[in-house]
């Protein structure tokens, strides 16, 4: 009998990389969803940006309809 | 655990559960929305703000389209992000969890999460459609709804970790968040804005939006629950260890 049989356990740990990238992404949609009023694209676009809001157009309907504050 | 599956599988579940909140939104949700902007047009008409012609509607239409699309692609966007926050406490929490398969303990958290996060802080901040909001009051109102949100998610977890430690009398814990959620209830301020609107919208509104939320809840347990139930990233084989 091969002692590298297949035995499965469950390993606990959550890996780091895992929670890092997990944590940003959380972070991101959150925000881009819920709460940009064109702090993303003025990155690229300067205050024109802010003006056009297109993320907050794109989101906008989502935005209402899971809850978040809006006009 | 596998890293990249355990990453896979949990962006995979928020995707699909965002876009059917997408799917459901734009079936029970954007009648609600139209009606609402609906009745913007006609104020800002009133008001001389905006012109009652063709080249407004044309305008009005092209960006309601772009607005409407975005339901499915922010669902998406929404669903992984929600997911990753659901993916990270599950992978926490799955063996303490009440349920005798991972199914069932993903969907036990999506309810835990669903409660905390979404209908006890919609009971104090309930979703509003256009029209509601002051813009003069944005920031206001997005502050309280994050604080709202932080001390139910917060105060769960603290109490938690004081239900571990009891030996008896578990209650005590359940009484605690209780206490924690009234207190904050009672003395966080009220949404500023003044509802001018009719009422009659505004809860058909909100009893859509819940419809849609809820759906993304149970949609999210049950696609992690199948996923991880399939695919086990926490098993590895042990020869890797040896
Ligand atoms: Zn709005």
């Amino acid at each position: 009998m091969s002692l590298s049989k297949e035995i499965t356990i469950s390993k606990s740990s959550v890996p780091k990389v895992a929670l890092l990238v997990l944590a940003t992404i959380f972070a991101f949609g959150v925000f881009e969803v819920g709460f940009d009023q064109g702090q993303l694209f003025s990155i690229a676009f300067g205050d024109q940006a802010y003006a056009d809001m297109y993320i907050h157009e794109l989101t906008h309907d989502m935005r209402h309809a899971a809850g978040f504050p809006c006009h | 655990m596998r890293t990249s599956l355990f990453i896979g599988i949990i962006l995979l579940a928020g995707c699909s559960a965002g876009i059917i909140h997408g799917l459901v939104n734009l079936v029970l949700v954007e009648p609600y929305l139209d009606k609402a902007i609906g009745i913007e047009n006609q104020h800002m008409f009133a008001s001389g703000e905006a012109k009652d012609n063709p080249q407004f509607w044309a305008e009005y239409y092209s960006y309601r389209a772009w607005q409407k699309g975005g339901q499915l692609l922010s669902g998406a966007i929404l669903g992984m992000s929600i997911g990753s926050l659901y993916g990270i406490v599950f992978g926490y929490s799955r063996n303490i969890l009440p349920g005798n398969s991972f199914a069932k303990k993903a969907l036990a958290l999506a309810a835990i999460m669903w409660i905390t996060l979404y209908l006890i802080p919609f009971a104090k901040y309930p979703a509003n459609p256009p029209t509601v909001g002051d813009p003069a009051t944005i920031v206001l109102r997005e502050t309280l709804y994050v604080a709202f949100i932080a001390i139910s998610g917060f105060g769960a977890l603290g109490f938690y970790q004081i239900y571990k430690r009891l030996k008896s009398r578990k209650m005590v814990a359940f009484i605690g968040y209780a206490g924690l959620m009234g207190a904050a209830f009672a003395l966080m301020p009220q949404n500023p804005d003044v509802i001018t609107t009719s009422m009659d919208l505004v809860n058909g509104f909100r009893a859509v939006s819940i419809v849609g939320v809820s759906a993304f809840w149970l949609s999210l347990g049950l696609i992690l629950g199948v996923l991880w139930q399939k695919l086990q990233p926490d098993k590895v084989k042990q020869s890797k260890f040896q």
